[in-house]
């Protein structure tokens, strides 16, 4: 039996970062929100204090915090022509499920992107012509511009305590920061994290090659800091625990000691945690949504909660998961090239190098989430000239770490035997002197890499699963080369006493080992219904009372770490559904 | 257990000596890096216990809070001397305790967040 509750004005699904964002200001103004959670209430003092949370075991073996794949998971293929088969275990990439969501064991990493994506196909037909885009590249403009987006990443940056330091205010070039970053209105909240030794290490040999380093942006409070909704945070430690662990020092800028404390406090707010939707209720002719259909995973009740408003704020791939369980707007198909939902599904790639210095001390147990420094030359500078490369996208170059693990990191220079007597004694050796280089890479999109249902596989819920179709192109292997090359140019300029070099991947995509749990598309924004499921606003062009937030709504994936835009865009939404409720229809006419 | 009992009170005998007069406005500043964890509040336990009525106080007890075993077995009582020793380094000071601090090198910025405490609580 499903038990109908009483109607309210929002319904969210998911508390994450754009859960948590569009919880707080749309209860602030005065509209009844409910949110539903998939996990578990957990809290910094009970669950991620110390010593309990310095389990590898627990949080990197076991996936604590993250999406139980016995539940529902999502089946992976590399191309139309195989049958996908379902990933058992996360690898790849690894959705959150707690109240907080991926954002609580991110590392921080908070970039602004700029108009070179949002206007990426304008920028390359203007600067290489149209014949520089290949024909199976299914990339377009954002419908939306940098400038607009500005006052949301300046808001984002100071609610989730963004360490850093400013390469452009208002035009101005800083000495320090990024100088390819577009204008800002005023510098990062708090200074930059100290920088490691194999940062500085990095930073000297970038600088003597003639690139522009400057320390990576994080959410890891370099300072002690209150942001201006009043919430607190310690100062980083540098303890190393930071990607796939929540925060002991409530350093690290998460949605669960910020925006969503302060939302349970207004009772305009309910949460309802172990909340799973299994759909999106539509009216009868289909022009507007009227709630979630949900069930109790503790006890299997099932409930209906109607709305005004629903909001799809879970991890990307399940918003568009259910976009396509709920059949609201016209599944992509990549044969006929029709449809939008499901369409220019991007991931990332990248290549890396370890560098050994003997008699060097690293000491990698300690680090912050983004105690890295890196160089955007490659990125989002237009002075590299990407015509000779032939390839559309971008790079960024760092180094340093980011959560090395004692456990789990085990750098040995290569041809080391993988285990045993020979291998222990290249650990113990090697440990306190590998650092990393690593370039980041964008994805374009493809027509062929898209998400559908599994015409098979079925959730614990009868749902079929998800299915991923997605492999690497010769776009991305052409830039894979020459990123390969400039990390190793850099890491050879350091003279290492050994070098495990860069290369450039060239094998089909697969769900092991971890690579980024950046993916984007799906439900993407443009400007007009025939080719995106949102507008810019992220309203769903069928039904104007969806909003579908999150990386999901990228037409494509960048080099950069996708929370910036996808808090700024929580925030910007949250102001459109502010207007939206005054009078509601299509903020923008299809 | 003995050994670090006695190791704890030899820092604090040395450091005894280092506690200045702190100035307590500037440590008023200075505690804005304890307060995501530390209230001041009576019962209002948080990621750190609540420091009210800290001073007097042994050690591990008091606050409604799950102390460390390396703490409650201490024998520290909290004075401005044995805070200060904690506070310089509270990883040697009281080792296996669940504080994920650093500590502040500088002994004349405990000392004015010592002050700050004092006039807090006294």
């Amino acid at each position: 039996m499903v038990t109908r509750l009483k109607e309210v004005d929002v319904v969210i699904v998911g508390l994450g970062w754009t859960g948590g964002i569009l919880s707080k200001e749309l209860a602030e103004a005065g509209l009844k929100v409910v949110a539903l959670e998939r996990g578990s209430m957990r809290s910094t003092e009970k669950d991620y204090s110390l010593p309990n949370i310095r389990d590898e075991l627990r949080y990197v073996v076991r996936h604590d915090l993250m999406q139980n794949t016995a539940r529902d998971t999502i089946t992976v293929r590399n191309n139309p022509s195989q049958e996908a088969l379902p990933m058992r275990r996360l690898g790849s990439f690894l959705p959150g499920e707690v109240v907080g969501g991926s954002a609580v064991h991110w590392s921080g990493h908070t970039w602004r992107w700029t108009d070179m994506e949002f206007k990426v196909r304008s920028n390359y037909e203007e600067r290489y012509g149209k014949n520089f885009i290949p024909a199976d590249m299914t990339i377009q403009d954002w419908g939306i511009s940098y400038d607009e987006l500005e006052p949301y990443y300046d808001r984002f940056e100071y609610t989730a305590a963004i360490s850093g330091k400013a390469g452009n205010i208002k035009g101005e070039i800083k000495p320090g920061g990024n100088p390819f970053e577009a204008p800002r209105a005023r510098d990062y909240p708090l200074p930059p994290l100290t920088a490691i030794l194999a940062s500085e290490m990095f930073t000297a040999a970038a600088k003597n090659a003639g690139y522009h380093p400057f320390p990576r942006p994080s959410a890891n409070a370099s300072r002690a800091y209150t942001n201006p909704d009043g919430a607190k945070f310690g100062a980083c430690q540098y303890c190393g625990y930071c990607q796939r662990f929540g925060c002991e020092a409530n350093a690290k800028g998460s949605p669960h000691i910020t925006v969503i404390p302060i939302a349970l406090k207004n009772p305009n707010f309910e949460l309802r945690t172990h909340s799973w939707v299994t759909k999106v209720l539509k009216d009868s002719d289909g022009k507007k949504v009227t709630g979630v259909a949900y069930t109790n995973i503790l006890n299997g009740e099932e409930f209906e909660q109607p709305a005004s408003v629903v909001l799809l704020c879970a991890y990307a791939i399940n918003n568009v998961h259910l976009m396509l369980l709920s059949g609201i707007g016209q599944p992509y198909d990549p044969v006929a090239q029709t449809g939008v939902v499901g369409k220019n599904y991007c991931y990332q790639t990248g290549v890396g190098a370890t560098l050994f210095f003997e008699g060097r001390h690293f000491n990698p147990f300690m680090n912050a989430g983004g105690s890295n420094a890196t160089i955007d030359d490659f990125n989002i500078n237009w002075n590299f000239d990407r015509g000779p490369h032939n390839f559309v996208g971008a790079y960024n170059v760092s180094g340093g770490f980011n959560t090395v693990l004692p456990i789990g990191y085990r750098p040995v220079p290569s041809g080391t035997p993988q285990w045993g007597k020979a291998w222990k004694a290249a650990t113990a050796k090697w440990y306190q002197t590998a650092m990393t280089i690593a370039a980041s890479g964008s994805v374009m999109a493809n027509r062929y890499n898209c998400y559908d249902l599994d015409p098979t596989y079925r959730n614990a819920f009868g749902q079929p699963l998800m299915r991923m179709t997605f492999d690497y192109r010769p776009n991305e292997h052409r830039m894979g080369e020459h990123a390969a090359k400039v990390v190793n140019d850099i890491a050879k300029s350091m003279n290492p006493t050994r070098l495990n070099q860069a290369t450039a991947r060239t094998q089909p995509w697969t769900v092991v080992p971890y690579q980024s749990t950046h993916n984007t598309g799906g439900t993407i924004m443009g400007t007009n219904p025939r080719d995106s499921a949102v507008n810019k606003y992220l309203q769903s062009w069928d039904c104007h009372n969806l909003f579908v937030v999150g990386a999901n709504v990228f037409p494509h994936n960048a080099s950069y770490n996708p929370t910036g835009p996808v808090g700024a865009l929580a925030y910007w939404t949250a102001d459109a559904i502010k207007r939206y409720v005054k009078s509601p229809g299509p903020l923008v006419a299809a | 257990m003995m050994r670090s009992v006695m190791c704890a009170a030899a820092v604090i005998a040395a450091a005894s000596a280092a506690v200045a007069d702190g100035d307590a406005e500037r440590g008023a500043k200075r505690f804005e890096e304890c307060v995501a964890c530390h209230a001041l509040e009576k019962d209002k336990e948080s990621v750190g216990p609540s420091l009210y009525g800290v001073f007097g106080r042994k050690a591990g007890e008091g606050a409604d809070f799950r102390y460390s075993p390396a703490l409650k077995r201490s024998g520290i009582t909290w004075d401005q001397a044995s805070i200060d020793s904690f506070i310089a380094d509270p990883q040697a000071t009281v080792p296996g305790n669940r504080m994920p601090y650093a500590g502040i090198a500088d002994a004349a910025a405990r000392a004015d967040l010592i002050a700050y405490l004092v006039r807090t609580f006294k």
